[in-house]
């Protein structure tokens, strides 16, 4: 299962994640399971096994960023945050996690997309305009085979 | 309590919280929180971009100005926009005015526009615009202290 579906989205065909044969189970009794499967991680596992989980990482990681440069007005400053260097640090496994971040929500997350990929898909008129830029990145997202 | 109500109540919290000054002083909450601009480009009334001089070039920033995290291109920056240098923030009627706050190494960190009404408007980051009533208000830990103030007459005066 790709990293994009498990937290953010919820996906009602997503079935297959029941470890039992799943004829006859109801969207709801997936979901019920998949909960289920979450509480289990969250309550048995040390908190420091948890960060081994790159979409638990990711999430820990910008939940402080997001509140601990919130007034924040210069994106550099933005992006020299510990917590995003360290999003950054995670390297490609970030990749999928920040393009679904920023189908949900929009972000600077321009900065750790250039430093992981090298690559950078905005156009020169674009610069700034978040909107634009944000949907630049999620077209390149599908082309690379990161977001469907 | 609605979804919206209890975002609105969150924010002022957050506000509060990185602006202390601001719960004794009386502000309010002028927009929802959005990425898409900065205080920067909200003095300047744009919306639609975030303004920076970045050296990944990542943003928007006026061609004609240097990319430099200086004060100088910050004015110059504005002066493009028609704006000039001022000695105080005193309302004037019929001038706008920009304030440009520095940190403790002269380094720019955040503007506030001057309101019809004497009191300034401020983008916080990437929290809402606020209006406040004066420029010490948002000073501090945050955004450190007043640098220059800028202004240019109005366009709707006749």
């Amino acid at each position: 299962m790709k990293y994009e579906n498990l937290y953010f989205e919820r996906p009602e065909d997503d079935i297959d994640i029941l470890d039992f044969n799943n004829t006859g189970v109801s969207n709801e009794s997936s979901v019920i399971y998949r909960d289920y499967k979450s509480s289990i991680e969250h309550y048995l596992l040390p908190i420091s096994r948890q960060l081994e989980n790159p979409v638990i990482r990711f999430l820990t990681l910008k939940a402080q960023w997001e509140v601990e440069t919130a007034v924040l007005s210069s994106a550099t400053e933005i992006a020299m945050h510990p917590a995003y260097q360290q999003i950054i640090g995670m390297g490609h496994v970030a990749i999928p996690l920040i393009l679904s971040e920023m189908k949900r929500k929009q972000g600077h997350w321009f900065w750790a997309l250039k430093s992981i990929t090298g690559e950078d898909p905005v156009l020169l008129k674009q610069r700034g305009r978040i909107k634009e830029m944000t949907e630049a990145w999620i077209r390149w997202g599908k082309e690379q085979g990161y977001l469907v | 309590m609605g979804k919206r109500a209890r975002v609105s109540c969150m924010s002022k919290q957050d506000s509060e919280k990185f602006f202390p000054i601001l719960s004794n002083s009386g502000y309010s909450i002028t927009s929802p929180a959005t990425p898409e601009y900065n205080c920067i480009a909200w003095a300047a009334s744009d919306t639609n971009t975030w303004w920076e001089p970045d050296p990944q070039n990542l943003y928007y920033w006026p061609p004609e100005v240097s990319r430099k995290y200086t004060l100088d291109s910050y004015i110059k920056a504005y002066e493009i926009l028609g704006y000039t240098l001022c000695h105080d923030a005193n309302y004037k009627s019929g001038f706008e005015k920009i304030a440009i706050y520095v940190n403790a190494n002269g380094k720019p960190t955040h503007a506030a526009r001057q309101l019809n009404s004497g009191t300034w408007t401020s983008k916080l980051g990437r929290l809402e615009d606020i209006e406040h009533a004066t420029l010490d208000d948002i000073s501090g830990f945050h955004y450190g202290s007043i640098a220059v103030i800028l202004k240019k007459p109005k366009k709707d005066i006749f």
